[in-house]
C-alpha cells in the first residue's frame, strides 16, 4: 500500500516519540535526528490528536515499565559471591600448579643442558684415556643417555606382561 | 574511558575478589532486571545471573575500559542467554520468545512483590498498571523487551543498545517503536 505524506508524517512523529520516552530528547539522539525535530514534533502534536494520544500512552507505558520492581534478592547476591570466590581459589590454585610446572620444566632443561655437557667432557677425556676412537665413546655417551628411558620403557612393556599389578596378580 | 572503568579493567585482570564482590553488589538488580526481561523467566534469570559472574571472573581480561562496564556485562549475560537457548533449542534470542516454556505462568517473572505499607490511591494504579505491562511484556519478542528494557529502564543510548545487541542502529529504533506500540493494547486493559 502506498503511504501518503500525512501517514509518513504520523509515523515519524510516533517513531521520535517512541524513542525519545516521557523526557525530551537526549542530546545523544538530538545529535542524530534532525536538530529541528523537537520543534517539528512539538507543532505536530499541536494539531494531530490521534498522535498526542500516542505520545499520552508511550509516556504511561514507559512509567508502568519503570513501576515494576525486579530486585535481586540478597541469597542470590551472597550464593553468587560465594560462587565467584571459590571459583577465584581454584583459578588462583591452577595458575599457581602452571607456574610451578614451568618453573620445573625450565630447571629440568637447564640441568639436561649442563649434565650433558659435563657427560660429554666426561666421556671425551674417559676416550682419550682409554686411547679409544671417537666413535666409540660418542657411541658409549648415546648409549647412556638413552638408557634410562630405555629401561623404564622396558619395564612398562614388561609390567602390562610378566610383573605383577598393584593386586599382585600376573596378567597374560 | 572513565578513571572507574579503567580501575575496574585492572581489577578484572588481576581477578580481584574483592572488586568483583563490590562489582556483584553494585550491579545486582540491573544485571537481574535486565535477564528476567531478556528470558521472561525468574528462575533462569537467576541461574544464569550466577554464571554471568563467574564469567565476568573468567573472562575479565577480555573487558575493554573504551566501554561502560554495565554494557559488557550486559553483553557477557546476553551471550549466556543466547548459549543456554541454543543447547535447549536451536534458535537465536527468539527462542526466548513467551509461549514456549511459561505458557501457564503468565505473570510469573515480572510477579510484583507486595508491598507492606498502605498504598495511596495513585500508587495502587500504577502498580496494577505495571502489572499489566508486566504481563504484556511477556507477550512481546525477547529482542523487543530486551530493547525496551535496556532504553527506559537502563536509560542506554540507542548507539549503546546496538553495540551491545549486535544490531545496527535502525534495527534497534524499530524495536523500541514496535515494542512500544505492541504494548498499547495492554495499557489500554490497564485503564479499563
Amino acid at each position: 500500500m502506498k503511504t501518503t505524506p500525512n501517514n509518513d508524517a504520523h509515523e515519524r512523529a510516533r517513531q521520535l516519540i517512541a524513542l525519545s520516552g516521557p523526557e525530551a530528547l537526549s542530546a545523544a539522539d538530538r545529535r542524530q535526528d534532525q536538530p529541528s525535530s523537537n520543534a517539528w514534533l512539538a507543532a505536530h502534536l499541536e494539531t494531530c490528536a490521534s498522535c498526542r494520544a500516542f505520545a499520552e500512552n508511550a509516556a504511561e507505558t514507559i512509567r508502568g515499565l519503570r513501576s515494576i520492581p525486579i530486585a535481586a534478592e540478597r541469597s542470590l547476591v551472597s550464593t553468587t559471591q560465594m560462587r565467584v570466590r571459590r571459583r577465584a581459589l581454584e583459578l588462583q590454585r591452577h595458575r599457581e600448579r602452571l607456574w610451578m610446572v614451568s618453573v620445573s620444566c625450565t630447571a629440568v632443561t637447564l640441568c639436561a643442558l649442563l649434565s650433558t655437557v659435563a657427560l660429554w667432557r666426561g666421556f671425551e677425556w674417559l676416550g682419550a684415556r682409554a686411547q679409544l676412537p671417537s666413535s666409540v665413546w660418542q657411541v658409549a655417551f648415546l648409549v647412556f643417555c638413552v638408557m634410562p628411558a630405555l629401561v623404564a620403557a622396558i619395564l612398562l612393556l614388561a609390567k602390562d606382561t610378566h610383573l605383577p599389578d598393584h593386586t599382585g596378580s600376573y596378567q597374560g | 574511558m572513565t578513571q572507574e572503568s579503567t580501575e575496574i579493567a585492572r581489577g578484572l585482570r588481576r581477578r580481584d575478589p574483592d572488586l568483583l564482590d563490590r562489582l556483584i553488589e553494585q550491579y545486582q538488580h540491573r544485571l537481574l532486571r535486565y535477564l528476567v526481561y531478556l528470558t521472561g523467566r525468574r528462575e533462569l534469570a537467576e541461574d544464569l545471573f550466577q554464571e554471568t559472574w563467574i564469567r565476568v571472573l573468567e573472562r575479565g581480561h577480555q573487558f575493554n575500559d573504551k566501554y561502560a562496564f554495565s554494557t559488557w556485562l550486559f553483553s557477557v549475560a546476553r551471550n549466556l542467554a543466547i548459549d543456554y537457548m541454543r543447547r535447549k533449542q536451536p534458535a537465536s534470542l527468539d527462542g526466548l520468545m513467551n509461549g514456549k516454556d511459561n505458557d501457564n505462568n503468565d505473570a510469573a517473572p515480572f510477579d510484583l512483590p507486595a508491598t507492606g505499607r498502605p498504598s495511596a490511591f495513585d500508587l495502587t494504579l500504577q502498580r496494577e498498571q505495571g502489572e499489566h505491562i508486566a504481563a504484556g511484556m511477556q507477550h512481546l519478542p525477547a529482542e523487543y523487551r530486551e530493547a525496551l528494557m535496556l532504553r527506559f529502564q537502563e536509560g542506554m543510548s540507542l548507539e549503546e543498545i546496538a553495540t551491545l545487541a549486535r544490531v545496527p542502529l535502525g534495527t534497534v529504533k524499530s524495536r523500541i517503536y514496535r515494542g512500544l506500540s505492541a504494548l498499547e493494547p495492554w495499557l489500554k486493559g490497564a485503564q479499563l
